[in-house]
């Protein structure tokens, strides 16, 4: 307090106007509520098949940017340079995917006098390609997973390396995030197909499809440290969020605290955290993403420059607006000291995808013919769709996150369940149930999982129904099919009644013309 | 009264139900050897509240084509419902059914990434056939059966609608 109008060195006061969003989805509602409540304009942009979108109706100016894929809408950065000056938007959110890690975006948007809202370039560019990331950790003192120094380019070399290191290895995407371009490979024979598959996958989303090694930890848990940095130089961390339930190598559910951090281990992690940010110059919201082994030790895998998918969970914990904080940062002003952080109770977060678990997680697009969403006590809903919207196939399937909190651990796990329970999407297959069966799984329940959760129970968490719950489904069944014949049959007698009225009325104006004489 | 007969599992398992309307929203509902008095309130789109005897329950109908799914209290049962008539055509189009020829399409719009197999090919149930990025992920499309493909439809890199033949197995 008795330094908060002190001057502070290259603490520049940038007022912000207007913010251009530049993405979509249930991102882009999540920062435009926000700049509602901050009382500040938001742009939207959208692509072809985004004209209905929620974030779009929500904004207070909204531009389009081109056809619906995203390399010629959402990743083109002229065409989101253009909305801004267009709009006289004076700063700019980019989310998380798309655009927001990369430097020449950054750059880009700075050059036009516009404020990013994010790190600087140069923190990306340190982080953004992982195996760069790994040396310069390494050379601050932050210990890394074992693999390759460098992007590999012949799967000959590759596959020798991976040899060296042990099976199994993680193949991954130098540019990667998001789980894209990552795949898990457990013997030699198998290496060629995956190689060249994340291969494909890293070049179809992120335009770089360099590839490079890393051990593959036993029972690793994924736990991550969120961090805050302002241009002052303050950097603060808000504590962990574990994320070790993951499909296809992306998140399921997250929880914060996590069941193996003890206050010594979250301390040492969060300052390894701190130390990584500051090692690479960064400012506003990062992530730095940790794998703990077995033994807990702890490893640095990445760190994510933008807001994270799941950073409701710090938020529920904290009572902070992470949304908020980054315009705060962005305008020059400073963070909250580390002691004012305050962490309350616990949060989970599930994501709710257009996908079929019954059917390997496939993405399941269409229109959503009904919504209906959870309410009640320390319930959250971060959603991007509505009733009638259709769910495009260009983009992410997740069409929601929804978040509990409660004072403790099995209180917060019984509120997600029924909140779950109260969630209604038709139209298009969710995968709801399974995050209900993964949340009320005993490893679960316990704490005691890792990454490997999902593939170890993948049985039991594509449950049948409860065959209690058949009968009363068919009565419900049979009563609705009775209501609709009978509706039907109902109508259409209305409808004869109609016709036969219409039929007369026509015979008697031809008997009155007939009358008349001369009529046609 | 109406008789309907309620499909599960895909067809494996069947299940008779009577229906009497009995006055408005009240049914007498005669399901195996149970007879229920029902009062059935339709609520918003596809939400229909039962009380069953004293038993409260919310159903949530959502339509799928032909089919319904039903769910209660978390647990999902895809249903379809067929009235006499439409169960007795049914029975008549089963007969001139024939087993072959099988037929992989794509569950989504997308883009076929890869084609694993050729024109001719002995595969077994359970092998990749062609694998369609949708949603900026890879989906391998498997063998139904074992077989040989004996049509093959698309090619990589091109374009394809949600439904679209990709290849047949025989």
């Amino acid at each position: 307090m008795e330094t908060a109008l002190a001057p502070v060195p290259e603490a520049m006061p940038k007022p912000i106007r207007k913010v251009l969003v530049a993405n979509r989805g249930e991102i882009a509602v999540r920062v435009i509520r926000t700049c509602r409540e901050m009382g500040l304009p938001a742009v939207a942009i959208y692509s072809d098949a985004d004209r209905g979108a929620l974030h779009v109706r929500q904004a207070d100016e909204a531009v389009h940017v081109g056809p619906a894929p995203a390399r010629d809408s959402y990743l083109s950065i002229d065409r989101v340079l253009d909305a801004a000056k267009k709009t006289g938007a004076d700063a700019i959110h980019p989310g998380y995917g798309f655009l927001s890690e990369k430097a020449e975006f950054a750059r880009a948007v700075e050059r036009a006098g516009i404020t990013f809202i994010g790190p600087r370039p140069e923190s990306m560019e340190a982080m953004g390609v992982k195996t760069t990331a790994r040396a310069n950790m390494a050379a601050a003192g932050v210990p890394t997973v074992p693999g390759s120094p460098a992007p590999i380019a012949a799967e000959a070399e590759a596959r020798a390396f991976a040899a060296r290191l042990g099976w199994p290895v993680m193949i991954k995407a130098a540019a990667g995030g998001g789980g894209k371009g990552m795949k898990r490979c457990d013997r030699a024979e198998d290496f060629s197909a995956l190689w060249q598959s994340a291969r494909r996958e890293a070049g179809g989303a992120f335009g770089d499809d360099r590839l490079y090694l890393e051990k593959f930890l036993e029972r690793p848990r994924h736990v991550e440290i969120q961090v805050f940095c302002d241009e002052q130089g303050n950097a603060i961390h808000l504590g962990e969020r574990e994320c070790s339930v993951q499909r296809r190598q992306q998140k399921v559910i997250e929880e914060s605290p996590s069941c193996i951090l003890d206050e010594d281990l979250r301390r040492a992690m969060g300052e390894v955290a701190v130390k990584a940010a500051r090692a690479v110059g960064y400012r506003g919201a990062g992530t730095v993403e940790l794998l703990v082994d077995a033994g807990r030790r702890f490893y640095f895998l990445e760190m994510n420059t933008r807001l994270q998918v799941e950073h409701p969970v710090t938020e529920m914990l904290t009572g902070l607006d992470l949304v908020r904080m980054q315009l705060e940062v962005a305008r020059g002003e400073p963070i909250l000291r580390q002691e004012e952080v305050q962490r309350r109770g616990h949060a989970i977060e599930a994501r709710v995808y257009a996908e079929d678990p019954a059917r390997g997680f496939m993405p399941s697009p269409g229109k959503i013919t009904y919504l209906r969403v959870p309410g009640g006590p320390g319930v959250r809903d971060d959603s991007g769709v509505y009733t009638g919207w259709t769910v495009p196939s260009f983009y992410d399937p997740m069409i929601s996150k929804l978040v509990a909190w409660a004072p403790t651990r099995p209180q917060a796990i019984a509120r997600l369940l029924r909140a779950l329970g109260e969630y209604t999407v038709h139209g298009i297959t969710t995968n709801v149930p399974f995050l209900a069966a993964a949340l009320d799984h005993p490893a679960f329940r316990s704490g005691d999982y890792d990454t490997g959760f999902c593939a170890a129970y993948a049985k039991e968490l594509v449950r049948p129904p409860d065959p209690r719950y058949e009968q009363v489904a068919l009565i419900a069944a049979a009563i609705s099919a009775f209501k609709k014949d009978h509706d039907e049959a109902e109508a259409y007698a209305a409808r004869a009644g109609m016709a036969a009225a219409a039929r007369s009325a026509w015979a008697r104006l031809g008997r009155a013309r007939a009358l008349r004489g001369g009529g046609r | 009264m109406s008789t309907y007969v309620a499909l599960l599992d895909g067809g494996a398992r069947e299940q008779a139900i009577q229906v009497t309307r009995q006055g408005p929203g009240i049914y007498e509902v005669r399901i195996g050897d149970q007879v229920h008095l029902v009062d059935a309130f339709q609520h918003d789109y596809g939400t229909l509240s039962l009380i069953v005897d004293t038993q409260s329950t919310t159903a949530m109908l959502d339509q799928r084509g032909a089919r319904v799914h039903v769910r209660v209290r978390g647990s999902v049962f895809p249903v379809e419902i067929l009235d006499e008539r439409r169960l007795r055509m049914r029975r008549a189009a089963t007969r001139f059914t024939v087993r072959g020829k099988q037929t992989v399409t794509s569950p989504m719009p997308g883009r076929v990434a890869k084609v694993l197999v050729r024109l001719g090919d002995q595969v077994k149930e359970g092998q990749g056939l062609v694998v369609v990025e949708a949603m900026k992920m890879e989906n391998e499309m498997r063998s139904p059966r074992d077989g040989k493909v004996v049509e093959l439809h698309v090619q990589e890199g091109q374009a394809v609608e949600g439904n679209a033949k990709l290849c047949a197995i025989e």
